[in-house]
């Protein structure tokens, strides 16, 4: 039996030592000499389908080959899931680079406590003056100081139709009030088809959805001042016709988030549906059938003389401030409006995200895609909609900005309101003075 | 002897000293892993905590006194027991019932025995994804199976209506961990002396009474461990109940766990999260304490 060896004749031991003593004094080095050291940037966002997921590669991809020793990371998280995952993300000071699509309120949280890295930088990389104007307006929450941008514009209370069925019931026109919504939706209801997909869920959807019905029927959550107004004759007004709805909605809406009642939409299962322009590519991708025979509007409110109110959760890019390798994010942070990388994403979902700069929306480029030429009227729509559209951290453009808006959504205070009165049939003077307390207990957290 | 004797308390102190140094590093991942994450919980619950910046100011037991005098913890605590029991006997009823079953002389005993095991393997995550999919209101399985054999004209909200949710939830969870208990309890079955069944049918005993004077005495001892486990367990399941629903309709199935998530990172406060951890723990503590104490007892 033969004792293994540890060299061979071609390498003495001598040599074996001199080397092993070489890489032992290279990894002593100070990293920060390697001036070359890869960088790796973590990017998330809650929006990931696979369109989107391609055009984020192409960014990455771009970025990467611009900068040699730049690696992007893609990690998911969701509309219900980011706020946990970011509270344990600072808190143990793990924090990605770059985060897009949260709404902008989540934004203004972060902002307040210190969370955020000012964006004016990026901005200025981007170029001021290709935002459309007032684009930015709500993320100035200190006078002068940027907390993030717009990535994009959305409307995500946008009743969607089914042209084909309200002929069929013999409605010529989109219901402008609930009226209107709730002889429509008994008209279209039958033959395994339901009238609405509205939520009930206790989720941040059923929460900003609501907000918006309040709206509707001329209501408001917080004042201008940012003193709690739920409790009001128009709050009460809204639950009862959400009341009313629910009868149209399928038995399972009480369940409902934005992924069910998109695809109950879609599925064709449901003659109306409440969503964002993302219905565009998902009927073209999952229903062709029904692809001529859909049209959008803004949500009916509860008469002709109350104005639509279109809840557009500003979609954000922001970059914490211990985000490591800061230089490099804030370019990357720009770059995600290259033209190129930017039009791929906002084609990934056309309609679903509109452009916040004006130079792209004027690009052929953008132009150039046939859900947004089949479905023009109905872009041009949600883009005005959206432009006027507002959130729970900035209701109207009297309200001063809401930095607990994000919180008062992830306390399902709200969606928890809707289900004792819809579901429980509890007291609504009860339900509505704890809602209240619940939420000035938010405000005053 | 006069001459060992001297050295036998030096001997006895280097096994002593011995002794402190092999367990040495058993207590410091004992303290790393369990005391420090207790004393830290405990410690956390006297301040109030904005969770993502870890910043905060000492309120003493402001928390404790929310925890007693508002309704979230005692809601969350009922919810919780009613999960626990009703999961738990369910889990025990079908576990003891299947392994009964696969301890028979069946031809297709071994893959039954693998089979079984199925559930406990698969990832809640997936397993929880194909349960929503089973119980969905417009292509769930379930109400296009009752549909189709007539017995439904309307499908039924699964999970977003009471009972149904807590049945649910409680169905699920019977179905992932019951084999937690056949697997225990078919090793404890196949050790039972033969000669004990002989014995009773010679006395006359037919099955039940073989079942109820044989099998369970002799059963006892791992149920008794197998019901404290999946008590702890249970007491504190997360993810199944989250990814079911979300805790609602309302709060009809927000366990304390959710409960502590919520406050912890939907509302960002640290502190008051804490505090019902620890409040969750002490209350888990007393079960357990009274239970070992009436089980000791009895075996």
């Amino acid at each position: 039996m033969t004792k293994p060896t540890y060299t061979t004749p071609a390498m003495p031991r001598r040599t074996l030592l001199t080397g092993m003593a070489a890489a032992g004094a290279m990894a002593a080095m100070p990293r920060r000499l390697s001036a070359q050291e890869t960088v790796t940037l973590r990017w998330w966002s809650p929006q990931s389908s696979p369109e989107q997921m391609a055009a984020y590669k192409t960014q990455m991809a771009n970025f990467e080959a611009l900068h040699e020793n730049v690696k992007v990371v893609f990690e998911r998280t969701s509309d219900e899931g980011y706020s946990p995952q970011l509270a344990a993300a600072f808190a143990s000071g793990e924090v990605p680079n770059v985060v897009t699509h949260l709404p902008s309120f989540a934004v203004s949280n972060y902002w307040a406590n210190g969370l955020l890295e000012p964006f004016n930088e990026v901005i200025e990389m981007i170029g001021p003056e290709k935002f459309y104007s007032g684009a930015n307006d709500i993320y100035e929450i200190d006078q002068g100081q940027y907390a993030g941008t717009g990535i994009g514009n959305s409307a995500a209370n946008m009743i969607w139709l089914r042209t084909d069925l309200m002929e069929k019931a013999g409605i010529d026109a989109a219901p402008k009030t609930w009226d209107e919504l709730l002889s429509a939706v008994a008209k279209m209801q039958g033959g395994g088809i339901f009238g609405a997909p509205l939520p009930y869920g206790r989720n941040s959807m059923t929460s900003l959805v609501f907000i918006g019905v309040i709206h509707q029927a001329g209501g408001q959550v917080m004042t201008p001042d940012l003193q709690v107004g739920i409790d009001s004759p128009e709050t009460r007004d809204a639950l009862e016709f959400y009341k009313a709805m629910r009868e149209f909605c399928p038995p399972g809406a009480t369940n409902y988030s934005w992924g069910e009642s998109l695809t109950a939409f879609v599925s064709g299962a449901c003659a109306t549906g409440i969503y964002t322009g993302r219905v565009l590519i998902n009927v073209a991708n999952q229903n062709p059938g029904i692809a001529d025979s859909i049209t959008c509007d803004t949500y009916p409110t509860k008469s002709a003389d109350i104005a639509p109110w279109t809840f557009n959760d500003f979609p954000s890019v922001f970059i914490p401030k211990a985000a490591p390798n800061m230089e490099a994010t804030k370019q990357f942070a720009a770059f995600l409006f290259d033209p190129e990388g930017y039009i791929q994403q906002l084609h990934a979902a056309p309609g679903h995200v509109l452009p916040v700069l004006k130079t792209i929306s004027a690009m052929p480029a953008y132009q150039d895609n046939p859900i947004i030429e089949k479905y023009s009227a109905e872009v041009e729509k949600m883009s005005e909609a959206a432009a006027n559209g507002f959130n729970l951290g900035s209701e109207s453009n009297a309200h001063k900005p809401n930095v607990k808006a994000g919180e008062i959504v992830n306390s399902n205070a709200i969606s928890e309101m809707v289900q004792r009165i819809v579901l429980n049939d509890e007291n609504v003077d009860q339900v509505l003075g704890e809602t209240t307390a619940r939420i000035e207990e938010i405000m005053a957290s | 002897m006069s001459a060992t004797a001297p050295s036998s308390p030096l001997l006895e102190r280097r096994y002593a000293r011995l002794g402190v140094l092999l367990i040495a590093p058993t207590i410091m991942v004992f303290s790393l892993v369990i005391v420090y994450p207790l004393l830290a919980a405990i410690y956390l619950s006297l301040f109030s905590i904005y969770t993502p910046t870890l910043d905060g100011e000492f309120v003493g037991f402001a928390n404790y006194m929310e925890l007693l005098t508002g309704k979230a913890f005692w809601n969350s605590l009922y919810v919780t027991l009613v999960w626990t029991m009703g999961t738990l006997t369910l889990q025990i009823l079908a576990g003891v019932g299947m392994a009964l079953l696969l301890h028979q002389n069946l031809w297709f005993r071994s893959l039954a025995r693998s089979l079984v095991l199925f559930p406990y393997f698969l990832s809640t995550v997936v397993a929880i994804l194909v349960w929503r999919w089973l119980f969905n209101d417009l292509y769930g399985a379930m109400n296009h199976g009752l549909m189709q054999l007539g017995i439904l004209d309307m499908p039924i909200d699964w999970l977003g209506s009471m009972p149904n949710a807590m049945i649910g939830i409680i169905l699920v969870g019977t179905w992932k961990y019951f084999p937690f208990v056949v697997i225990a309890v078919l090793a404890r079955l196949q050790t039972i002396p033969e000669h004990l069944y002989e014995a009773a049918k010679i006395d006359g005993a037919g099955p039940v009474a073989r079942f109820w004077d044989v099998t369970l005495p002799q059963l006892r001892s791992v149920l008794v461990v197998i019901i404290l486990l999946r008590a702890i367990w249970d007491f504190k399941e997360f993810d199944l109940i989250f990814l079911l629903t979300g805790g609602g309709p309302v709060t009809s199935t927000q366990t304390l766990s959710l409960l502590v998530y919520q406050e912890a990172f939907g509302l960002n406060q640290m502190g008051q999260a804490a505090a019902y951890s620890v409040g969750m723990m002490l209350v888990m503590l007393a079960f357990m304490l009274i239970y070992i104490r009436k089980t000791a007892r009895e075996i």
